[in-house]
């Protein structure tokens, strides 16, 4: 049962980006099959040298690039909203899949949820 | 065609309650999954939906009562309704164990809803045929 995790809210806002993170971590830890894809504003999260600290908050980067380590197979960003906010190969962290959110896209998975 | 009585839902609410419509409409689905003779596995809360489980909510008496019923409803239909843990004590929300753990003045856990961690969902997720998610919606 593969499940796609969607993030469409930017980092450091509400606290539902988080808190989808934590979904995907403890999906991955039952072994249960999970991607994360990021779409409109979300793709922010995907952004190298956040500096989080200014608003008190710790970066988000830490928590993404532990993704695979927890075992989540895949971080896919939503090619047209990385466009939209100026982000590409070199401004993005590692690791992430470029991809059209579209209907093929998700049909690969059978249950995709939102944290909020 | 699926046999209906095999049916069976995981219910996640993540809105708070008169913060957003998300119990409101979760009741309603949950009592028409009863009343259609269909099962509902467990109502799992996260994040703001926690909310809802607090003991200490107390609407005006010409207001729905909402954490009130969602009580009511899980009591008389024996459904299990999780918080999740981390969500939980983000917002203040703890049960007499975890207000003992980090030495709290008070715990506010409403009846019968228990506190547990997301491997509550993922078990929901594999055991219902269906997981329904109700959001704030903004």
């Amino acid at each position: 049962m593969s499940t796609l995790i969607m993030i469409d809210q930017p980092p450091y806002s509400a606290w539902t980006g988080r808190e989808a993170l934590d979904m995907a971590f403890s999906l991955a830890a039952f072994d249960q099959p999970v991607s994360l894809l990021f779409t409109g504003a979300g793709v922010n999260w995907l952004r190298q040298n956040q500096e989080a600290g200014g608003i008190g908050q710790k970066s988000v980067e830490k928590n993404l690039s532990a993704a695979p380590i927890f075992g989540v197979e895949a971080v896919l960003a939503e090619h047209s909203a990385c466009n939209t906010y100026g982000l590409d190969e070199n401004s993005l962290i590692k690791g992430v899949t470029l991809v059209d959110a579209d209907a093929a896209l998700l049909a690969n998975y059978e249950h995709t949820a939102f944290a909020g | 065609m699926t046999d209906s009585s095999t049916v069976s839902f995981t219910l996640v609410i993540t809105g708070a309650p008169y913060s957003s419509q998300a119990p409101q409409t979760a009741l309603s689905f949950a009592r028409a999954t009863i009343n259609a003779g269909h099962r509902i596995d467990r109502v799992f809360l996260y994040g703001d939906g926690v909310h809802l489980a607090s003991a200490l909510g107390t609407p005006p008496s010409d207001e729905p009562h909402w954490p009130d019923e969602w009580s009511q409803f899980l009591t008389e239909n024996g459904v299990p309704g999780v918080a999740c843990i981390a969500s939980a004590l983000r917002r203040g929300l703890v049960d007499e164990n975890e207000q003992k753990r980090y030495e709290l003045p008070s715990s506010n856990l409403r009846a019968p809803f228990e506190i547990a961690g997301l491997g509550e969902w993922v078990e929901g997720r594999v055991k219902s045929t269906r997981t329904l998610y109700f959001h704030a919606g903004d």
